[in-house]
């Protein structure tokens, strides 16, 4: 059964453009996800939430979807921001970007994502992300 | 010669007698007050068999003293040209005693090449009385002694002698050559480009070129040094002092770069050089001081120009990799939702609807192929942040041919390589060559399976690689055209591509100062050069 137990679980996604964030959504159907969604349009208002998280004024994602180039801030200053959150330093981060070069994913990673994902241009392969973020999600103890 | 003739005994009245031995009496006392005076040397006295010569000795001895002491070299010589007599001086200028001398034939003396000059000498001396001319003689171990001889033929007896006088011209010639190198350095240091002043231990200005008044605008010759070129040196005065003391210290100074004020505008650059030079009263130097105003100015331009061509370079770098990135986003989001469309409402839509959307999928694929390449492109020439630039072609060869591993086995294709060097690239660029290469290899082949060879060769002091296969070639009007960034020779039905992996191969090669190019005839294949830098062993 895909889980239902995950339902309690939030993320967040800090993406710019609706036409991605609609197809995340359709990933996160096409494998049955149907937790809490919050997007931030640009890197500085993630990183607000954040703080308000860190200030307990605002309960804390389970997960990350980050693109790399989102206004303002961009998504690696976001992932800095939260590798130093107290309350959520050690939340699974999931950087994104249309460039396919292994120095991103590199550099990524080496900030202190959990994964990379290199948005596709074909539909079966941009649905697979569903797959990807259940399997992060199903790692948390709140999912359990 | 005074010559005193001795009348004969006659008979004669006694008056006559007294007055003729009157006369003669004061005749010999003017003979004798002659030959007291020196104004005689010989006398000629008539005698029964005919005149006979009798030379004073007290008269020859001068002159005997002075050949033998003379600074030339004096010789007679016989008819037939032995030496008689030779002086001292002569003997010594070829290097002999005057007794080996003596008797030796004088053309032992002379230069080979001189025979013939001589004789041309002895026969002028004898048709008008007095020749002279120079040539070399050469001593018995080979010195050669240039030479100007005197030549005069003296009748002695009937013997037909010469008298040779012979001064010896080394001296002068080597003077000569002395003054014509100092006239050369004259010369020299007056049209010299650059100004060269010497100072003397006070700091005056002894000699300069004329491009030192040049540069001074004055004419600088026995003035202060300081007064005529006030220098700085980083912005502090260059004081002659301290030029001198350097140079009394024996240091040279090479190309140091100092500044001359100059009243109606910007100081001129100059590069100084100062070599210490000795004088009767201390050490004073040589300067020289290089323009390079006009220098600096086009070296500083072609630097600005070089700045604003890597920076626009730069620039447009940046603006295709922002292009070929940005419209990727886009592109994809357009394939992904005709995709979408598509899953979402393949019930609903009538048939050929799915064939439009699958055409409007196919072509933003293709569209994001170029951009993909035309990334590759705008990057190809950057050097990897990490990693040497040495390759081992071996190894990257072996590296590509598994990545055309199934296409390999699928069409039959053959591809073998010699043993190959290794290369002072980058891994990453030489695999794109073989990469693009080798897969036009297997792309553009013929109704043969492929076969495909890899060489090396030297050329022009680079590695050269040859791609060689049997595919169907290319018509020689298009081989520059191939290596163009989007040139195409194909339809895309038949063969697909973006026409971009030769223009990419282009661009590494010439990278690392190599070129390529293709030799081919329709049918006959192809053979795709390029030419590398080889890797030095650095102490491997």
């Amino acid at each position: 059964m895909k889980g239902n137990n995950l339902e309690q679980l939030s993320l967040l996604v800090v993406e710019d453009s609706p036409a991605d964030v609609f197809l995340v959504q359709e990933a996160m159907k096409e494998e049955g996800l149907e937790c809490h969604l919050e997007v931030a349009d640009d890197g500085e208002k993630a990183i607000r939430i954040l703080d308000e998280v860190d200030a307990g004024s605002q309960s804390a994602p389970h997960l990350l979807l980050v693109d790399l180039n989102v206004p303002r801030q961009s998504g690696t200053k976001v992932l800095e921001r939260l590798r130093q959150s107290p309350r959520c330093a050690n939340t699974p981060v999931i950087m994104m970007s249309t460039s396919d070069t292994p120095t991103e994913r590199k550099r990524a990673l080496e900030l202190g994502a959990t994964d990379y994902f290199c948005k596709p241009s074909s539909l079966a392969e941009f649905m697979k992300l569903g797959k990807l973020l259940r399997r992060l999600l199903e790692k948390q103890p709140a999912a359990a | 010669m005074n010559q005193v003739p001795h009348a004969a005994r006659s008979r004669v009245t006694e008056r006559d007698r007294v007055q003729e031995l009157t006369a003669r009496l004061s005749e010999a006392e003017e003979t004798i007050r002659a030959i007291y005076s020196g104004e005689v040397d010989a006398v000629v006295v008539n005698h029964p068999s005919g005149p006979r010569v009798y030379t004073l000795e007290g008269a020859d001895h001068p002159y005997r003293v002075m050949v033998e002491k003379m600074h030339e070299g004096t010789v007679t010589l016989s008819g037939d040209r032995l030496i008689l007599y030779s002086n001292p001086q002569f003997a010594h200028m070829m290097e002999s005693t005057s007794e080996s001398v003596a008797g030796a034939e004088f053309e032992k003396f002379l230069g080979p090449a001189d025979t013939n000059l001589f004789t041309a000498l002895v026969e002028a001396s004898v048709a008008r009385g007095y020749s002279t001319g120079e040539l070399d003689l050469r001593t018995p171990s080979g010195t050669i002694v240039p030479v100007r001889l005197s030549v005069t033929p003296i009748d002695v007896v009937g013997m037909q002698n010469l008298c040779i006088l012979i001064s010896d011209l080394r001296e002068q010639r080597r003077n000569e050559a002395i003054l014509k190198e100092e006239r050369l350095s004259r010369l020299i240091l007056e049209q010299a480009g650059e100004a060269i002043v010497v100072i003397d231990p006070h700091g005056m200005i002894v000699r300069r070129s004329e491009s030192a008044n040049r540069l001074a605008r004055s004419r600088v010759l026995m003035t202060p040094f300081h007064r005529m070129f006030p220098l700085t040196a980083s912005s502090r005065p260059f004081e002659t002092s301290h030029i001198l003391s350097a140079a009394r210290d024996g240091q040279h100074i090479q190309g140091l770069e100092v500044a001359m004020p100059q009243p109606d505008g910007d100081p001129r650059a100059l590069l100084v050089s100062i070599s210490p030079l000795a004088f009767d009263d201390g050490i004073g130097c040589v300067v020289t001081l290089t323009d390079i105003t006009e220098r600096k100015r086009s070296e500083e331009a072609l630097a600005r120009q070089a700045g604003e061509l890597s920076h626009s370079n730069s620039d447009l770098r940046q603006f295709a990799y922002s292009a070929s990135h940005d419209l990727r986003e886009p592109l994809r989001q357009l394939a992904v939702f005709s995709e979408l469309l598509q899953a979402k409402y393949r019930d609903q839509l009538p048939a050929d609807a799915n064939v439009l959307i699958q055409h409007a999928v196919d072509s933003a694929h293709r569209m994001e192929g170029l951009l993909k390449d035309l990334l590759a492109y705008t990057q190809a020439a950057d050097a990897p942040q990490d990693g040497v630039a040495s390759s081992d072609a071996n190894r990257v060869i072996e590296k590509t041919l598994s990545i055309f591993e199934t296409q390999i086995r699928e069409i039959g294709a053959r591809v073998d390589h010699e043993f190959l060097p290794v290369l002072a690239v980058h891994d990453v660029h030489l695999t794109q060559l073989f990469q693009n290469l080798i897969g036009n290899a297997l792309k553009y082949r013929s109704q043969e399976p492929p076969r495909i060879r890899i060489s090396a060769g030297r050329l022009d002091g680079m590695w050269k690689l040859t791609v060689a296969d049997n595919g169907i070639g290319i018509d020689p009007a298009y081989h520059n055209q191939v290596f163009g960034i989007f040139q195409r020779l194909h339809g895309g039905s038949k063969y697909s591509g973006s026409g971009i992996g030769l223009a990419i191969c282009h661009k590494l090669v010439q990278r690392y100062g190599g070129r390529i190019w293709v030799d081919s005839e329709p049918g006959q294949g192809s053979q795709f050069m390029f030419t590398l830098p080889e890797k030095k062993n650095e102490g491997q």
